[in-house]
């Protein structure tokens, strides 16, 4: 057993780190939280340094890598900005990892490199107004019609809703089938169809960035090649998703939580009160240490779950405990930090208050805390 | 056309702060974070440009500890072909011409039609490798270089003088040029460069490969020899202006009022 | 009588301001080590320079050949190795400038003769030649012991002596030397000067400057940094860094390799105070410096210091202008 980086990750770490350091820097990411708009030049920058693409392979113009490599990469990124760094690692999410499983050939090199590449920006959406966690039945239908499915429904929290080119939709392709999601199936559309409308959503909490939306399909006409896999397995494919996809939004908390802790130790370093720097009273420095603690016992989860996927099979109890666990970590580990800058951790400026509306958003999506729970108690349930 | 890019591994003091260490003879570097001299940053940058546009290869080279590999590794993501690390506790204490003894040992059983280093170090800054390297490899040298045009046989080089004045000369090749900073853009390292890296080796290189001596590199081998460190005595003493960041802004503005100056 | 040679530096027919500031410094050096203070001059039609150069120095060393015309290390170190090899001095002084560091470090290789660069400082003590140079871009300062031999060579740093004239003036000899040189630098060919395009701002006639640096972090501040400047009526320059990423052009570039500036307001706005910069500003009759570091180099040339992160200052002061502005009209 072996705690530490390959050389190989090592020297991806250090790159992201540089390309992150140098390019979010503070002033950007303040301006980007108030404009709420993706920051598609950076995301182009990142796509062409391979940072978007690590688990895609080469032969579609990805990285080859693993969960693992990507998660180093997601955890850099939110470091240095939660806001930018969600959003870029977002640009192209789930679609590639649908389609490298289910999709056909043809799917494949249509889709996926464009995505590799930064060129084009994917918005997967499953999450409807009535059907959030509970995803076992879709209002979106969809209607086999000749040669053709014709899709209506609304879907809702899409992220890159607006910006995206490339869509992956989960209708109910038959509405009547027990259980009910045995009756889904996923879609592929582009922008530009007839019939494919978003709106972007305005106020979010935090991770402005990365624009959310809501979708509405009215007589959306897709052709069957943009069938994805088989008919009726829509569910099943995205529950298998988030099983990948789960252990980069623990990396995205892991790196907030080390973002905001690393700006209130320095701050706790520099801060004088009382004549002394205020690291040197125990009611600081014990919160930071246990900020430390929780961080790297979050790291070693998420890291321990990507492994698992890379080298032994994908695992969902590790996953949703990394998950869980990060996120939660996220939000403490921010939250005391605000409480270390005092006063100063309120304002926008000393840019802690924002690691912690950005932390929030890790408890919620790709399944909520709740969710990931249900999953581990599941399992709980099972054992002998 | 074939490039050998001498580069450093050196400590980030731009915002450090730095201590003078107990020996007197040099900074405390603990907590320091290290990375390519960024002088040679630019240097290794323009080499791999000049290798994309003509082929031929880049050949990264570095005088350090085993840590330096960090900064080899990251020239062969950027675009190096080879690296060569020389590393020997005896190096330790060379200055300028010691320094240039050791890579000229080497250097001169490498084929080459070029060499790049920065027009200086981070740390040391004594600006006399390149020169005193290119005196001993017999190789016409230009430095403070600002802009580098290669044409057949020659290149052209833009130097830097004072005033922001530039004078144009033309240099036959081989040569070395040490470039001053701007002279491009350096790239970020991109995944696709850290996995190619990967399979690239570092050779490394000890005293006994060189054929120097032990009196001619280190502390021995050098022209000059560190006698202390010290805290640059204040030319003036500034008088601070404090308070909020609304009183420090008026505090100036009284200031610039009272001399006529808004 | 031992020589100490000081290199005349001087380019499109003037003598440069490092050369009086080395015959100074040399003039207490060679009254230490009882060395003859010998200015050396090489160029073609440099006669003017060499009366010059004789108020300064007990000699001078005239040569005078049409391939001297522009600097050329390669033919200055031909030449130097004969004078030196016929003189034998006990140091050959140089600009740290981009004459002598092109070519100090290759005589000193070509000849074997020990050199010391960039220096603030250098004397003889016991025998032995000391230098002081800086590192760490100026954050500290380093005394190194040269190792002993019969001629030494050292750089030394622009404006750190203060130059002065001998009085009354030394009329050193001088002495027209026939030059070695028998045929062209093949391998090294002066080719032109070049001038950067102007673009439009004479920094160095602003009566106030705004002068940014590293500090400013981004290129989307450049704009706020534009107003405050603005609001001031001052125009922005700026250190090296920021021309190098190409944030402002080449002529707003204050420093050694920039302009020299002498304005009425310098307000240094996280600028560290590299000596390069440094030397371009200090001369300003009111510097003020905001840098977040209390070492940066900048607050030991500076009239106010302040210690705070510069974003936390710009707006402030921008407001705070304005109503000032606004009180008087």
């Amino acid at each position: 057993m072996e705690f530490k980086l390959t050389p190989e990750q090592e020297e991806i770490k250090r790159a992201v780190r540089e390309f992150a350091e140098k390019e979010f820097t503070p002033e950007l990411a303040l301006e980007y939280d108030q404009k709420e708009e993706f920051p598609a030049a950076l995301y182009k920058k990142a796509a062409q340094l391979g940072f978007t693409s690590m688990r895609i392979p080469e032969q579609f113009d990805g990285q080859g890598l693993g969960v693992l490599e990507d998660c180093i990469v997601v955890e850099e990124m939110c470091r240095v900005d939660p806001g930018i760094g969600v959003a870029i690692s977002l640009g192209n999410l789930m679609i590639p990892d649908v389609l490298l499983h289910h999709g056909n050939e043809e799917q494949k090199c249509k889709y996926i490199p464009p995505l590799a590449r930064g060129d084009k920006i994917a918005a997967a959406a499953f999450t409807e107004p009535e059907h959030g966690s509970d995803i076992t039945r879709m209002d979106s239908t969809a209607v086999k019609c000749g040669s053709e499915w014709v899709i209506n429904g609304a879907k809702e929290f899409i992220t890159n809703a607006t910006t995206a080119d490339t869509f992956i939709l989960l209708c109910q392709s038959d509405p009547n089938a027990q259980p009910s999601h045995r009756g889904q199936t996923l879609f592929l559309a582009e922008k530009g169809m007839t019939g494919l409308e978003a709106t972007k959503l305005h106020g979010k909490m935090g991770i402005k960035p990365c624009v959310t939306g809501s979708l509405s399909m009215c007589d959306l006409k897709v052709p069957d090649a943009n069938l994805v896999g088989e008919v009726g397995k829509g569910f099943y494919y995205t529950l298998e998703l988030f099983d990948g996809t789960r252990i980069t939004v623990a990396a995205q908390a892991v790196g907030i939580a080390q973002g905001a802790f690393e700006k209130a130790l320095n701050y706790a370093k520099t801060r004088k009160q009382f004549g002394q720097p205020i690291i040197n009273f125990q009611g600081v420095s014990f919160k930071l240490a246990e900020m430390l603690m929780k961080i790297e016992s979050a790291r070693l989860m998420t890291y321990k779950a990507a492994w698992l996927y890379d080298k032994v099979k994908p695992n969902p109890v590790a996953t949703s405990m990394a998950k869980a666990y990060a996120s939660r970590v996220a939000m403490e580990v921010t939250d005391d930090a605000i409480q270390i800058f005092g006063g100063y951790g309120y304002l926008a400026d000393y840019h802690v208050e924002r690691f912690h509306r950005c932390a929030k958003i890790t408890e919620i999506y790709e399944g909520t805390s709740e969710i990931q729970k249900l999953t581990i108690s599941n399992y709980l349930a099972k054992q002998q | 056309m074939d490039i050998i890019v001498c580069v450093k591994h050196v400590p980030d003091t731009a915002e450090a702060e730095l201590k003078i260490d107990a020996s007197g003879k040099a900074v405390d570097k603990a907590g320091l974070v290290y990375d390519i001299n960024e002088w040679d940053d630019y240097a290794l940058e323009e080499a791999v440009r000049i290798k994309e546009k003509q082929g031929g290869t880049v050949t990264a080279i570095t005088i350090g500890s085993e840590d330096s590999d960090s900064t080899l590794r990251k020239c062969l993501a950027r675009g190096a072909d080879k690296a060569i690390r020389l590393t020997d506790p005896k190096f330790a204490g060379s200055d300028s011409y010691a320094t240039a003894k050791i890579l000229h040992s080497v250097i001169k059983t490498m084929h080459y039609d070029l060499i790049l280093a920065g027009l200086q170090a981070g740390d040391d800054g004594a600006t006399a490798v390149g020169p005193i390297l290119a005196e001993m490899l017999g190789i016409p040298h230009a430095t403070m270089v600002k802009k580098l045009e290669l044409a057949t046989g020659t290149a052209k080089v833009n130097r830097e003088l004072e005033g922001g004045l530039e004078e144009q000369i033309e240099v036959k090749l081989p040569a070395l040029l040490a470039v001053s900073t701007g002279i491009n853009e350096p790239r970020y390292v991109s995944i696709m460069g850290i996995r190619k890296a990967m399979q690239k080796e570092i050779k490394i290189m000890t005293l006994a490969d060189t054929g120097l001596t032990e009196a001619e590199v280190g502390e021995q081998g050098s022209w000059t020899r560190i006698e202390k460190l010290y805290v640059p005595p204040a030319e003036k003493q500034a008088e601070p202006v404090t308070g909020t960041p609304d009183e420090i802004a008026a505090k100036i503005v009284d200031l610039l009022r009272s001399r006529g100056l808004i | 009588m031992a020589k100490l040679f000081v290199l005349a530096e001087h380019r499109q027919g003037q003598l440069r301001d490092i050369t009086f500031e080395m015959l100074t410094k040399g003039r207490e050096i060679a009254e230490k080590t009882g060395t003859e203070l010998t200015a050396v001059i090489l160029g073609s039609n440099v006669k003017e320079h060499a009366k010059a150069l004789a108020e300064y120095a007990q000699a001078v060393i005239l040569v005078e050949d049409p391939r001297l015309e522009n600097f050329n290390s390669e033919a200055y170190k031909k030449v130097l190795q004969a004078l030196i090899a016929a003189h034998k001095p006990l140091l050959i002084m140089m600009g740290h400038t981009s004459y002598g560091v092109e070519l100090a470090p290759r005589l000193a290789a070509a000849l074997s003769i020990p050199l010391a660069t960039d220096l603030i400082d250098l004397a003889f003590e016991a025998d032995q030649l000391t230098a002081t140079r800086q590192m760490y871009g100026g954050k500290v300062n380093v005394k190194t012991v040269v190792r002993k031999a019969e001629t030494y060579i050292a750089t030394i740093r622009t404006a750190t002596f203060t130059p002065q004239k001998p009085s009354p003036p030394a009329n050193g000899q001088i002495l027209e030397t026939p030059s070695p040189l028998t045929e062209d630098i093949a391998e090294k060919r002066f080719l032109q000067y070049v001038l950067p395009p102007p673009g439009g701002v004479d920094i160095t006639a602003a009566e106030k400057l705004v002068g940014v640096g590293r500090g400013i972090k981004d290129q989307a501040n450049m704009p706020l940094m534009e107003e405050l400047a603005k609001t001031l009526g001052a125009v922005l320059a700026c250190s090296r860094p920021i021309v190098d990423k190409g944030w402002l052009p080449t002529d707003r570039q204050v420093g050694s390799s920039g302009k020299t500036v002498k304005p009425k307001l310098y307000l240094a706005l996280g600028i560290s105070g590299a000596f390069q910069h440094v030397l371009g500003m200090k001369s300003s009759d009111l510097i003020i410096a905001v840098n977040k570091d209390p070492k940066a180099p900048i607050f030991s040339f500076a009239d106010y210091a302040v210690v705070e992160d510069l974003f936390k200052i710009v707006l402030p002061l921008k407001n705070k202008v304005n109503e000032a502005k606004a009180q008087k009209t």
